[in-house]
């Protein structure tokens, strides 16, 4: 499903060259959850940044589905990202001025889509993460675990085949948190793909495998 | 008047009312004709000013000889004045009588004739045959080309031999046409110079709060480049929202600006306004795109990894 081959990542100022991540190879299958641990500043999100091409890699080659995608040019990694990956942020990045309904319309904004084909599907979307009773809420009304679950109706809204997940748990509590993971698990037994970025020991021995990150080195 | 055609310098000279060529004079009155009713600018003259000032007739004559003992005053009118009076008719030989002392009747017509230069209106005239009247003061002198200023000095000397306490003075038409168009250019270009610093002004400060605006949402354009915009959907919505903006705005201040030709404000034709409202409206987006063009383009270029980092 993702195969990344020696990819590293470098980031250079006029000073400093910074090697966030050293010939990373690994593959993702269809249907697995997969979760990546390391400490802080490791290349976590950055790895997760390549795989959801939020980034570009300095240099490796990644391939989704089949596709090689480092020489896709814009539009095409806009309808890639759009299609196939779900993003999960651990701050939400939820538009405060925008209702829960229209916050998670908005990758469904980017296909071609009636604006009542939008509304259905965000309602089921929230029906899915039970919030289906807060659509007309604002994000500020909400909590953080709700605000979570409305980052997970956005990213499921558009049926990908892949969630990529950034420290989901972080900015919530153990009970939050269980339930949050509860939830991506539930969709990987639907059959998403998962890929999710966390710093708790717990929460990445309920998912199918696990990549230990060091010093932007995979050592597991 | 046969003196001074006898110059060898002089190629044509006819005496005029007071309201000659590029002039400050003016003299309005109104003409009545099957109840229409319009204003026009009577130039009195003789027969030669069709030569002196290349009026060409576009129907009928110039008044001359034959006209000095007709009954009815010879009037050539200009074209405008025929869409206002006689239109889709022929204009020659028709008799318009305003009182029993003003009876003319139409021996000719020229084609537009804008006296006061070409930034003034297109606007009814008409030329009548000169009255030996006290005021009609002016002779317009149309010289050969390499005429100097000798002759300026020997031909006033000679006007003023003529009579006794005779003064003259000399005004070149060149001048006087230069003077009026600066009536009309100064003012426009002060304005101009006005309006380009507004402009100024309010595009630097619409690009700073612009820039600023979205370079504050950063993270939202990192996040709808995650969720499949594209740069171009990313600029084109900044741009949609600042148009819409600008609509808004337009809207409103259409509502104070159509009063103008609604309620014949200083008297100018209503296309004058609605023309000046669409170069406004116009100048008002593009100004509105420019500023937004750049700082959404630049924000759109940000990688989304990057600016989902923003906060």
């Amino acid at each position: 499903m993702i195969k990344l081959q020696n990819v590293e990542k470098v980031y250079r100022t006029s000073s400093v060259e910074t090697l966030a991540l050293n010939n990373i190879n690994l593959t993702v299958n269809r249907g697995e959850f997969v979760s990546i641990m390391g400490p802080s500043g490791c290349g976590k999100s950055t790895l997760l940044n390549i795989m959801g091409l939020l980034d570009e890699p300095s240099s490796g080659h990644i391939e989704i589905d089949g596709s090689r995608v480092e020489r896709y040019q814009d539009k095409a990694l806009a309808q890639l990202r759009n299609q196939k990956l779900g993003f999960i942020f651990q701050s939400f990045h939820l538009i405060n001025d925008l209702s829960v309904l229209d916050n998670v319309e908005i990758p469904l904004l980017y296909r071609d889509s009636t604006a009542k084909q939008r509304r259905e599907l965000a309602q089921q979307a929230l029906e899915k993460v039970g919030l289906s009773n807060r659509m007309k809420h604002f994000p500020k009304q909400l909590s953080g675990g709700q605000k979570q679950r409305v980052a997970i109706a956005r990213a499921i809204v558009g049926q990908p085949e892949i969630i990529l997940a950034d420290e989901p748990t972080g900015n919530l509590d153990s009970a939050m948190g269980n339930e949050i993971l509860s939830i991506l698990q539930k969709l990987n037994e639907d059959g998403a793909t998962i890929v999710m970025v966390t710093h708790d020991d717990a929460m990445a021995k309920r998912t199918h495998r696990l990549i230990r990150l060091f010093d932007g080195t995979q050592v597991q | 008047m046969q003196r001074i055609r006898s110059y060898p310098e002089v190629e044509s000279a006819s005496r005029m009312s007071s309201n000659t060529p590029f002039s400050m004079s003016n003299m309005n009155n109104g003409i009545t004709y099957n109840n229409v009713h319009t204003m026009a600018e009577f130039y009195r003259s003789d027969e030669a000013l069709a030569q002196t000032l290349d009026l060409k007739l576009v129907a009928g004559r110039w008044f001359g000889p034959q006209d000095r003992a007709a009954q009815y005053t010879p009037l050539v009118i200009n074209r405008k004045f025929q869409e206002k009076l006689f239109p889709n008719e022929n204009p020659i030989g028709k008799v318009i009588k305003q009182d029993d002392k003003h009876v003319w009747k139409v021996v000719g017509m020229v084609d537009h004739f804008k006296g006061k230069g070409e930034f003034t209106g297109n606007t009814p005239a008409v030329f009548e045959s000169l009255m030996n009247t006290d005021w009609d003061k002016n002779i317009l002198i149309k010289t050969r080309p390499g005429t100097d200023a000798n002759f300026e000095a020997r031909l006033v000397k000679e006007v003023l031999g003529v009579g006794q306490g005779w003064g003259a003075e000399v005004t070149y038409l060149t001048e006087s046409r230069k003077n009026q168009h600066n009536l009309t250019l100064v003012p426009v270009i002060v304005f101009v110079i006005i309006s380009t610093f507004l402009l100024i002004n309010v595009g630097l400060g619409l690009f700073g709060i612009l820039n600023l605006n979205i370079a504050r949402r950063k993270s939202e354009i990192g996040l709808r480049r995650a969720m499949g915009a594209t740069e171009k959907t990313v600029s084109m919505q900044f741009l949609g929202e600042i148009w819409v903006l600008a609509t808004f705005s337009l809207l409103l201040g259409l509502l104070f600006a159509v009063q103008f030709p609604l309620m014949n404000v200083f008297d100018m034709d209503a296309n004058i306004y609605v023309l000046a409202i669409i170069a406004a409206v116009g100048v008002i987006y593009l100004l509105v795109t420019l500023c937004a063009w750049y700082p959404s383009r630049q924000a759109s270029l940000v990688q989304p990894a990057v600016a989902l980092h923003e906060e």
